[in-house]
């Protein structure tokens, strides 16, 4: 099990005004499964990736994250859980934008305190992966959208964790772009991570194998995709 | 484990921050560059004066005690002293034969005489009068020359010695040695000129460059032996502790002045170190105003860094929410913000130090010796640095608190 949070809950309280943004979720997700959370503007779609990514914590509720409670822990712990667990690819590519590809992979490593020479060796994989190896000494401005975006994605491959998740991660490119970083991923889904993503579009949440729709801070349904019927066909056959 | 990430990641991520807003960072450093190089200077300028009030004081003997009716260094009323008496002639003679410690006594006498060369005249000149005995208790000696003699005393010569500054302004390229100069009214020959000792004289010590030695008995002849005070010079014979030497030459005198044990002294003793005492005095004051004005002007460029610290967290609102994403803890943004106001402030310090080094080769060139120490060099990089610490803190703070999503949602 990759991840299982039950009976979720999250407020926002703004003045007097209370926002729910999420109502009484539960959602098991396995080791390998590629997710896509999918509804309308203010459903909770950021809201609940951001609590499966243990960047917040729910108002109630459970979370298990592999064999650890999240739900309960501050600020560093959540921090480390982050470092060691999990990888994020957000729509606007967040790079650090003074440091180089190469830095900006690194990153990850340098909170995690990995020493030097093991850090080299893995950031280099990692852009490697994403093709970039020629561009590592690129500040981000010097490259296109796509290319931010898998610099994006090797920084949340780095340290190898075991969840990726990216919200809108063609949000902001083409479609011709989009389609290119969506193969990244399907590949990291064929290599073995877990992968959840956010979309608005039908054609991008398509990769994924199961997609959960959420409306008004609830699961409205949960569903497996062609793509996935495919595979299990595939498999049966 | 190593508790927290690389510190040579931790200053790369500084630099970098700072090279992204390097006109902004300059600017910002200018308080620090001043209090920097007015902690330098000051330090500097403070141990350049020692030094050569040290040097030029030295001539007076740090084992050599002067006994005389005022003492050099006093608080209060100048008139306290003004119904002891003045220190006879015969008052030396009967010390030097009651002492048993002392290596050598030398009294002296000193008067202030126009002195002229030729058509040159120089004012109110301290003329000495001495013995041939100087030579033991002070460590100055001639530069040409010869110094006064015990012939020179006992045949009452009107020979003359005269200081380094004499020479130079009464007889500039003119060989001095031989010339018969005028003392007030009498003619002396000159037979000496004494090597150059440094001035004293700025913080009111005495110049020993501006002076002229002759015989005391010459001296007495010339100008008046009547109501004359003196100075007896009394040097410690090697071994003896000053201390002790001190308390026989107090005893002595008091049993030639016939002090009953309930009256107290009518003399002083003086030495050297009471000197320097007074000197450490003023300068104390000076380093104090000195420090005084590097703290406030240190306040004020810790206060520009920590404005902009406080503009460089919020314009980073988002990358710190990025860098909570991927694992930062607490410790780390703090680090971070606390790495880049010091590395701010360090480059402030060091552009102090070699604005301060250009100045002290200034000083150097035109008004004395002086360098810049290593310990003062360091001092002024720690100060630079724990100025950024303290200045960046409150906004590192601010920045290590910030909630991870709602940094990432600022636009
Ligand atoms: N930090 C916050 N403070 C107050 N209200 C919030 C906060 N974050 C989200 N909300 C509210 O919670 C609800 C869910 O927001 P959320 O961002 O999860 O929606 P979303 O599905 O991601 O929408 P979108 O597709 O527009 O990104 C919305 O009504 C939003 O206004
Ligand atoms: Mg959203």
């Amino acid at each position: 099990m990759a991840l299982n949070i039950q009976n979720i809950s999250k407020k926002y309280v703004m003045g007097i005004e209370e926002v729910h943004a999420l109502k009484d979720v539960s959602l098991k997700i396995d080791n390998n499964e590629y997710v896509a959370i999918m509804g309308p503007s203010g459903s909770g779609k950021s809201t609940m990736m951001n609590i499966l990514g243990c960047l917040d914590i729910p108002t109630t509720g459970t979370y298990h994250l592999e064999d650890e409670d999240v739900s309960e822990m501050d600020d560093d712990q959540l921090a480390d859980v982050r470092n060691r667990k999990i990888g994020f690819v957000f729509q606007t590519f967040n790079l650090i934008p003074r440091a180089d590809v190469f830095h900006n992979v690194e990153l990850p490593l340098i909170y995690g305190n990995i020493v030097p020479q093991k850090r080299k060796v893995m950031t280099d994989e990692a852009i490697e992966k994403v093709g970039l190896t020629d561009r590592a000494h690129h500040k981000p401005n010097e490259l296109s959208g796509g290319q931010r975006q898998r610099v994006a994605i090797a920084r949340a491959l780095v340290n190898n964790p075991a969840i990726i998740f990216a919200d809108e991660p063609t949000g902001n490119l083409d479609s011709v772009t989009g389609r290119e970083i969506m193969g990244i991923l399907d590949g990291l889904h064929r290599a073995g991570n877990t992968i959840i993503l956010v979309t608005h579009e039908k054609e991008i949440a398509e990769h994924a194998h199961r997609i959960i729709w959420l409306r008004d801070g609830l699961i409205e349904s949960d569903t497996v995709t062609q793509r996935a019927a495919a595979t299990m066909e595939i498999v049966n056959n | 484990m190593r508790k927290f990430y690389s510190t040579t990641a931790a200053f790369r991520i500084a630099l970098e921050a700072i090279r992204a807003n390097k006109s902004r960072g300059i600017l910002t450093t200018l308080g620090i560059v001043i209090g920097i190089v007015a902690v330098v200077t000051t330090m500097t300028a403070a141990n350049g004066l020692g030094n050569r009030f040290k040097e030029s004081v030295s001539a007076l003997g740090s084992d050599v005690l002067y006994v005389s009716r005022r003492p050099w260094v006093f608080s209060g009323n100048f008139f306290q002293f003004r119904n002891r008496q003045n220190l006879q002639m015969r008052e030396a003679q009967k010390l030097n034969t009651g002492l048993k410690n002392a290596l050598a006594i030398n009294p002296t006498t000193n008067t202030n005489k126009n002195v002229k060369y030729l058509s040159k005249t120089l004012e109110a000149i301290n003329i000495i009068g001495t013995t041939e005995k100087h030579m033991v208790v002070s460590s100055s000696v001639p530069e040409s020359g010869r110094f006064l003699t015990g012939f020179d005393i006992q045949s009452k010569k009107r020979v003359c010695v005269i200081g380094s500054e004499i020479k130079e302004n009464l007889f500039g390229d003119i060989e001095p040695i031989n010339k018969k100069m005028k003392l007030g009214r009498y003619t002396y020959r000159v037979v000496g000129v004494m090597e150059e000792q440094g001035s004293a004289g700025f913080f009111g010590g005495p110049n020993f460059d501006r002076q002229i030695f002759v015989p005391i008995t010459s001296f007495m002849s010339s100008f008046g032996s009547h109501n004359r005070d003196f100075n007896i010079a009394v040097k410690a014979a090697p071994g003896v502790v000053l201390a002790d030497f001190e308390y026989e030459v107090i005893g002595e005198m008091r049993k030639i002045r016939k002090l009953k044990p309930t009256e107290e002294d009518d003399f002083s003793i003086n030495q050297m170190n009471q000197l320097v005492g007074a000197y450490n005095n003023v300068m104390g004051v000076i380093v104090i105003i000195g420090l005084v004005i590097t703290g406030i002007s240190l306040f004020v460029g810790g206060i520009g860094v920590m404005n902009i610290m406080f503009v460089s967290v919020t314009e980073r609102t988002k990358e710190i929410g990025v860098r909570k994403a991927i694992g930062a803890k607490r410790k780390s943004i703090l680090t971070q913000f606390l790495f880049e106001s010091s590395t701010i402030c360090l480059i402030g310090g060091v552009f102090g130090i070699v604005l301060s080094f250009g100045i002290t080769a200034l000083i150097n060139k035109l008004v004395m010796p002086a360098t810049i120490s290593l310990p003062i060099v360091f001092v002024a990089l720690l100060v630079s640095v724990l100025t950024g610490i303290f200045s960046g803190f409150i906004p590192a703070f601010k920045a290590s608190k910030l909630n991870p999503t709602e940094a990432l949602r600022y636009e």
